[in-house]
């Protein structure tokens, strides 16, 4: 199910959030030792590691009236792959290994190319209006090959608009004339349908990339998935210019093994016709070989990668963090938070108070910081985005929403769900439902916040118990809960109403 | 034989992290003299002047008592009228009273001779006040294991009591005495819980289909119970206390010894009277049971990681507040002993259990309770590693 939803191949939430922001961390062995949470985090990733090759599935059995090319088996130690002799996967083998070191050496100006390239890039969505990872990946692949001096220009079906990228031209149907193409459904709904109109649209994209006009000199072309691999390879064909296929996820797995024909042809012929094809892991190149019939020798894997938060770069992983997120408003009480702090820190060596937001309060909170002598004890960040935001509670040790006026506190209750041990001021909504498994402090009270922050920091039994309580009492009732209670105000309100339901 | 048990902890006050060194006392006495005073003046003085003039009106009417330390030293400041009325239905000679660990505590679980102290204690206790010698122990909690019922027999107590509990029993009823395997001179008396909590936990349950208990029908349901002898034990606090004064629980007290006499063949019995009687078969219970909750373990006081950190801490610093030698730290540690405050860290997901430990609980939540209690215990090691002059690394 979640392949289905995430066709790209690239992390699915889960893995995201369990393996990929963890690494977000530099020092992550270090936050193991405080966090238990991302000790489970870092075995369950360790577990999840397939160890050794993996398993060559079998060839699937030929359709009769197709032509298919001689199916292709990789042999590991076949002689034939002399060619690939130092290649540059990211896949982990001892030879890539010493390949990467080499990498790690400066690779001069272009990134190890000897000039500045022009890449013409067909792709499909692109951040800001992003359902999913391959924009992200189009985004942070741009941003990276610009950065190294090259320039691209990138194709989507949609006007935009785009997040703009010093280097990167946005081209799209219909550019000239102003029309626009955003009936084009977003990617993950592509192809659900076989006979609608959307077949047509991702024609004419193709139609439109076939005939693009263009003066440029460009020096290869990179399409990404099936979306635009017809007209990509006839204008690579057109240009005479290599052609890279990057494959981020199959039709045989999104569809779980029932793949619509007209996404499997254009698969197809988008890894026939590439010279080089880029698969996001070891498993989906073998995949690409087994069932694709891909020359293994064309084959790279690449796989994706989280951007580093550097932010979160500057908290010291050895440090323990007691966390508040949250607007900096006088209302938030973020001086108790503060106050509070400058009575646990004398305590505790190890502690890190981790101040997430922004708001009118900001400056006056770092003076009252420095002004109680604990500015080196407490960061500010600043705004956090939502993953900066997962990946701080997942590494706090003690969470605290100290506001005076709180109608609910939604943060706190996140924090419970994340496992960390929470304590909130007993004027919060969220303290009325949260009684029995978080502290309940009076907003005023900052000796008994003090304590309460030193008592979890102190006793390891009582942090980990109250995690897992408060973790499992957050999320008892959801969403879908919340929604029948709604339901049943909508009911009385008609029968109120005198309209009979 | 109906036994009632009389205990009040002593709770411990908020004491902060950031108390820690600064000398403030860990128990709250005024809170803890306050609340004795209310359930003194609710269930205490009526209920004994209830059972006392039973005593007067009913010859045969006879039953047991169990007093703690703890509760003799707040009733003592707060109610010493309770003490007097204790005395006086003791000076009846149809009232026996129990030994049992002064503090009420799990000193049963700490190495020796932790639990022999505590219990020739409460017979000095017992001794003072009373003029008494308990012939029967009584073990925290109503804990009992083979290994109690050989410190038992070393102590030359002559019975104790346990929990009629099926595990244990194996088909045999729970309405005869019983003598403990491995030291056959010791008479088991087990309560009989079906009986037993229709009263203490029952009563003034509106949903039991047996609501409401009137004293003749509890009469009849006795004197309908094959055996030789029905163990109805039960705290004192049941009496005005768990059930207030207007669901009718005294006058429940007061008319069931008239209601008991309707039946010739039924009578009353101390525990005193009880071990008298030829025990049926030794009964052996390796591990240690209790009367708490469904699982009649220890599941109540050492069921969760935080209780079983906060004991083990317990235990260790009581090697060094044993060592340091002031008696001001033992003490300060024996009553850290007593079972209720590891009661209150209770965690649980079992709604029937968790209702009756909340009730109990002098806390908001069991990791305030825990919390409290690891400063109170940390600032007690910190002072007894001060007297032996060992330097606090924290």
């Amino acid at each position: 199910m979640i392949r289905l939803s995430r066709p790209w191949g690239g992390p699915c939430d889960e893995t995201l959030r369990r393996v990929h922001l963890p690494r977000l961390f530099r020092g992550i062995d270090g936050w193991a030792r405080h966090s238990t949470t991302f000790m489970t985090i870092t075995k369950s990733s360790g577990k999840a590691r397939r160890r050794g090759r993996p398993k060559a599935s079998k060839a699937p059995p030929r359709r009769k009236g197709r032509e298919r090319p001689h199916v292709l088996r990789e042999h590991r130690r076949s002689p034939d792959l002399s060619d690939t002799r130092g290649r540059m996967d990211s896949a982990p083998s001892r030879r890539t290994l010493q390949a990467a070191a080499r990498a790690k050496a400066p690779l001069g100006p272009y990134g190890g190319a000897p000039r500045p390239l022009h890449i013409l890039m067909v792709g499909w969505e692109f951040p800001p209006n992003h359902t999913g990872g391959l924009g992200v990946h189009c985004f942070e692949l741009c941003q990276e090959l610009t950065h190294l001096g090259h320039r691209v220009t990138f194709l989507s079906p949609f006007v935009g608009p785009f997040t703009p990228v010093a280097g990167v031209t946005f081209r799209h149907p219909g550019e000239k004339s102003g029309g626009t193409a955003t009936e084009f459904p977003p990617a993950y709904w592509a192809g659900g349908t076989a006979d609608s109109p959307f077949s047509d649209s991702i024609d004419g994209y193709n139609a439109w990339i076939t005939g693009l006009k263009t003066t440029d000199p460009f020096d290869v072309i990179h399409v990404h998935d099936w979306f635009g691999t017809v007209g990509a390879s006839a204008l690579a064909s057109r240009l005479n210019l290599p052609l890279v296929q990057t494959i981020h996820s199959t039709e045989y797995d999104r569809s779980l093994g029932h793949p619509w024909d007209h996404i499997l042809h254009r698969e197809e012929l988008g890894i026939l016709a590439a010279t080089r094809v880029v698969a996001v892991s070891r498993h989906l190149r073998q995949q690409l070989i087994d069932r694709y019939h891909a020359e293994p020798a064309k084959v790279r894997v690449i796989y994706n990668a989280v951007r580093p938060s550097e932010r979160l770069e500057r908290i010291d992983p050895e440090k323990r963090i007691v966390l508040y997120v949250g607007r900096l408003a006088a209302m938030k009480g973020v001086d108790t938070f503060l106050r509070a702090a400058a009575r646990v820190v004398p305590s505790f060596s190890d502690v890190l108070f981790v101040i997430a937001g922004e708001g009118p309060e900001y400056e006056r909170l770092i003076q009252l910081a420095a002004t109680l002598g604990i500015g080196d004890r407490v960061m500010f960040l600043g705004k956090v985005t939502e993953e900066e935001r997962e990946v701080l509670l997942s590494g706090s040790s003690v969470f605290v929403l100290p506001s005076v006026v709180e109608p609910f506190g939604i943060a706190a209750l996140e924090a419970m769900a994340a496992g960390v041990p929470t304590i909130v001021s007993k004027t919060s909504g969220v303290a009325e439902m949260s009684r029995g498994t978080t502290f309940r402090v009076d907003f005023w009270d900052v000796e008994e916040f003090a304590s309460r922050v030193s008592e979890l920091l102190e006793y390891p039994t009582l942090r980990q118990t109250m995690g897992d309580q408060g973790r499992w009492a957050a999320l008892r009732e959801g969403w879908p809960e919340r929604a029948r209670e709604t339901l049943v105000v909508y009911l009385d309100a008609m029968r109120v109403a005198g309209v009979r339901p | 034989m109906l036994y009632l048990h009389l205990h009040q902890p002593w709770r411990l006050a908020r004491f902060r992290f950031l108390d820690l060194g600064s000398g403030k006392p860990y128990f709250d006495i005024d809170r803890n003299l306050s609340i004795f005073k209310g359930i003194a003046q609710r269930s205490y003085r009526p209920a004994l002047d209830r059972l006392r003039k039973a005593l007067d009106e009913y010859p045969e009417f006879r039953f047991s008592l169990s007093i703690t330390g703890t509760f003799l030293e707040q009733a003592r400041l707060a109610a010493p009228d309770v003490i007097d009325r204790l005395r006086s239905l003791y000076q009846t000679g149809k009232v026996a009273l129990l030994a049992e660990t002064y503090y009420h505590s799990l000193a049963f679980l700490v190495p020796p001779p932790e639990l022999s102290e505590e219990v020739a204690l409460h017979r000095d206790m017992l001794a003072k006040e009373f003029g008494a010698h308990a012939k029967v122990l009584r073990m925290t909690e109503l804990a009992y294991s083979d290994d109690l019922a050989r410190f038992a027999e070393a102590e030359r107590f002559r019975g104790m009591l346990a929990e009629g509990w099926e595990g244990v029993l194996r088909g045999e009823p729970a309405t005869y005495p019983y003598c403990a395997a491995p030291a056959p001179t010791v008479s088991l008396l087990l309560r009989h819980y079906p009986l037993s909590d229709d009263v203490g936990f029952r009563f003034s349950s509106t949903g039991w289909n047996e609501f409401p208990l009137t004293a003749d029908k509890y009469a009849r349901w006795l004197a309908s119970t094959p055996g030789e002898i029905v163990g109805l034990f039960m705290d004192f606090e049941t009496f005005g206390e768990h059930h207030q004064a207007r669901t009718g629980i005294l006058e429940f007290l007061s008319a069931l010894p008239g209601e008991v006499r309707r039946h010739p063949h039924v009578g009353w019995a101390t525990v005193e009277d009880a071990i008298e009687l030829p025990p049926r078969a030794p009964l052996s219970v390796p591990y240690t049971m209790s009367w708490a909750d469904q699982n009649r373990d220890l599941g109540a006081w050492l069921g969760n990681d935080l209780q079983r950190s906060a004991f083990e801490a317990a235990k260790k610093v009581g090697v060094v507040a044993r060592r340091c030698g002031d008696e001001a730290i033992l003490t300060d540690w024996r009553k850290l002993l007593t079972s209720d405050h590891f009661y209150y860290m209770y965690v649980s997901g079992h709604g029937a259990d968790q209702g009756v430990h909340e009730y109990f609980s002098s806390y908001e939540s069991p990791y305030d309770a825990y919390a409290n209690y690891m400063n109170a215990l940390t600032d007690l090691r910190r002072r007894a590693l001060d007297k032996l002059g060992v330097p606090i690394l924290k």
